[in-house]
């Protein structure tokens, strides 16, 4: 064997036993270490999947005393519905063919709660190169999980009231989106720009993208809606803060813009708006109306 | 809730469309669904019913509740024994009419619904079943 | 079921036609012959068409409103739509029907007034 042969020749010459010291004390200082990460699940599994070693770290987070989960098969570390779909063989396979695998998932926990689990398991081979088991890594990540979650959850919020439509002037409304227009948002505006329209007898309506970073087929297909809706009603919508970019996207994609009035700023959007009103804009600047003096 | 649907509206006269539209807005607003979804529900139910006059003759309504596990919708089966659809992709594209309709009937209710489907036999008739889902919670 | 009938009245020189809230094909029918009738026999200068009662508003409506339009346009008159519901409008333009080039107004009131004002306006082709 292999194994034997090798701490024969490790043991045979004096400089390689201060050499095999080394190792043991290497070995024990691993042991140390393993047995003192209390934030990893540090798991050996035999060949078929069944637990051979389980360190204090793995009862922290399991819940299981080493005593009675030597020799259990780590499938029970899994939901049932993950063990039904072949998730655990699964993993086996995968680090016995490419050395190691690595995921994220629910797990179970003795007590039958979940924890959001990242776990790496790599195959363990022996000189020879036989499988001789599964060396796996649980980390508890339940808490950032959670934290994704929420922020996940509020980032929507803050999208879906974050296009308000103000009433920026006597029959003029504003509505400045930020971000990625998607459908169902694109939706919702369309709904309460339309119903602000009716609400405050505004005959036109800014819709500003300067916030938005790209525009595809889509969008611009729900903006040319939106646009065509708002004139049904009797007003007139002006797309504003259309930087060259997006013009140059509006223009390949070959959406039909051609009834939409567009400008490249706010402000000229609502130099437009103005004169649809047949009001007028005095520059403070003093360029103004010459007849003013 | 079901049970406050009616179970059948037959379509015999042009009248019967307004029936339709009717019990299609009272079926939709009990369960809930926004004004702007209720006004699709009723115009995509009466663009079928209408093309039911044109093709068919005569057909009838069906309105039914859905209960998924996580949603509520709303199901509107709409059936006749008229000549069938010889090209139900044909017949899909916009602006495509065989009957002196405008054209709309069929891709416009699809754009309107989240779901649409088209069962037709030349000779037997067709089945068209539509369906939305209300949003949010 | 539609006992509300189609209102036409004339208001000086224009004619003010209202819809009632879910009309037959019948009454919806009735709009275009009766529109036409009035502009000839009254000189009207244009029409104001109120769909404010309307909650529903289909493919074959919005045909019948499109082509009264045009036709009232070929007697010389403007025809102005107003009082669309916002779910009408996300509706029709979800179905691809966008009413051609019928005017629309926010309200009766401008629709009274860009009748008006169209009158010194030349006509467009």
């Amino acid at each position: 064997m292999t194994k034997s042969t090798e701490a024969n020749t490790l043991e045979r010459p004096s400089a390689a036993n201060q050499a095999g010291a080394v190792l043991q004390t290497t070995a024990e200082h691993f042991r140390m270490l393993v047995d003192n990460m209390k934030d990893y699940a540090i798991i050996i599994l035999d060949t078929s999947g069944r637990v051979a070693s389980w360190n204090p770290g793995s009862e922290t987070i399991l819940g299981y005393r080493s005593s009675e989960i030597i020799g259990q098969h780590f499938s029970r570390f899994f939901p049932s519905e993950e063990v039904q779909r072949g998730k655990p063989e699964m993993e086996l396979k995968v680090a016995t063919a490419e050395g190691r695998s690595e995921d994220e998932g629910w797990r179970m926990k003795k007590d039958g709660s979940r924890f959001w689990s990242n776990q790496v398991i790599t195959a363990l081979r022996d000189q020879g190169g036989t499988l001789c088991g599964f060396g796996k890594v649980m980390r508890d990540l339940t808490e950032r999980k959670r934290a994704e979650e929420k922020a996940t959850l509020q980032a929507r919020e803050i999208i879906e009231i974050s296009t308000p439509v103000i009433q920026i002037w006597d029959g003029i409304l504003m509505a400045p989106l930020v971000g990625t227009l998607d459908s169902e948002r694109t939706q919702q505006l369309m709904e309460r720009l339309l119903e602000r329209i009716v609400e405050t007898d505004s005959a036109v309506a800014l819709l500003d993208v300067t916030g938005v970073p790209t525009i595809d087929t889509r969008t611009a297909q729900h903006l040319a809606e939106t646009t065509t809706a708002v004139r049904l009603l009797g007003a007139q919508a002006v797309l504003t803060g259309v930087r060259p970019a997006i013009a140059q996207t509006l223009a390949h994609l070959g959406v039909d813009l051609g009834n939409i009035t567009t400008r490249s700023t706010l402000a000229a959007g609502l130099r437009v708006a103005l004169n649809l009103l047949n009001l007028q804009m005095v520059s403070g600047n003093g360029s103004g109306r010459k007849d003013a003096q | 809730m079901n049970d406050s649907l009616p179970e059948e509206i037959a379509l015999r006269t042009e009248t019967d469309i307004i029936v339709v539209r009717k019990s299609v807005r009272e079926a939709a607003t009990r369960l809930g669904f926004g004004i702007t979804d209720v006004t699709r529900i009723i115009t995509a139910a009466s663009e079928l019913a209408r093309n039911v006059f044109l093709y068919a003759g005569s057909g009838v309504v069906r309105c039914r509740v859905l209960n998924g596990s996580d949603r509520v919708g709303l199901e509107l089966i709409v059936e006749d024994h008229g000549p069938g659809i010889v090209d139900i992709d044909q017949a899909m594209q916009p602006g495509y009419t065989s009957g002196g309709g405008l054209g709309f009937g069929l891709p416009g209710a699809k754009r309107l619904m989240d779901e649409m489907e088209i069962e037709s036999v030349v000779g037997k008739g067709t089945k068209i079943t539509i369906k939305k889902w209300r949003k949010g919670t | 079921m539609s006992e509300e009938r189609l209102s036409i009245i004339k208001v000086r020189d224009i004619l003010m036609v209202t819809m009632p809230a879910d009309p037959d094909d019948a009454t919806v029918s009735a709009l275009q012959e009766r529109v036409l009738l009035a502009m000839e026999r009254s000189t009207a200068r244009g029409v104001v068409l109120d769909v404010s009662a309307v909650d529903s508003l289909d493919s074959f409506f919005a045909r019948m409103i499109a082509e009264t339009t045009r036709m009232v346009g070929l007697m010389g008159g403007r025809t102005v739509l107003t009082g669309i519901r916002p779910s009408v409008a996300i509706t029709l333009t979800q179905l691809g029907l966008t009413l051609g080039k019928t005017r629309t107004a926010l309200s009766v009131d401008r629709a009274f007034e860009i009748l008006r004002d169209g009158s010194q306006q030349v006509q467009k082709p």
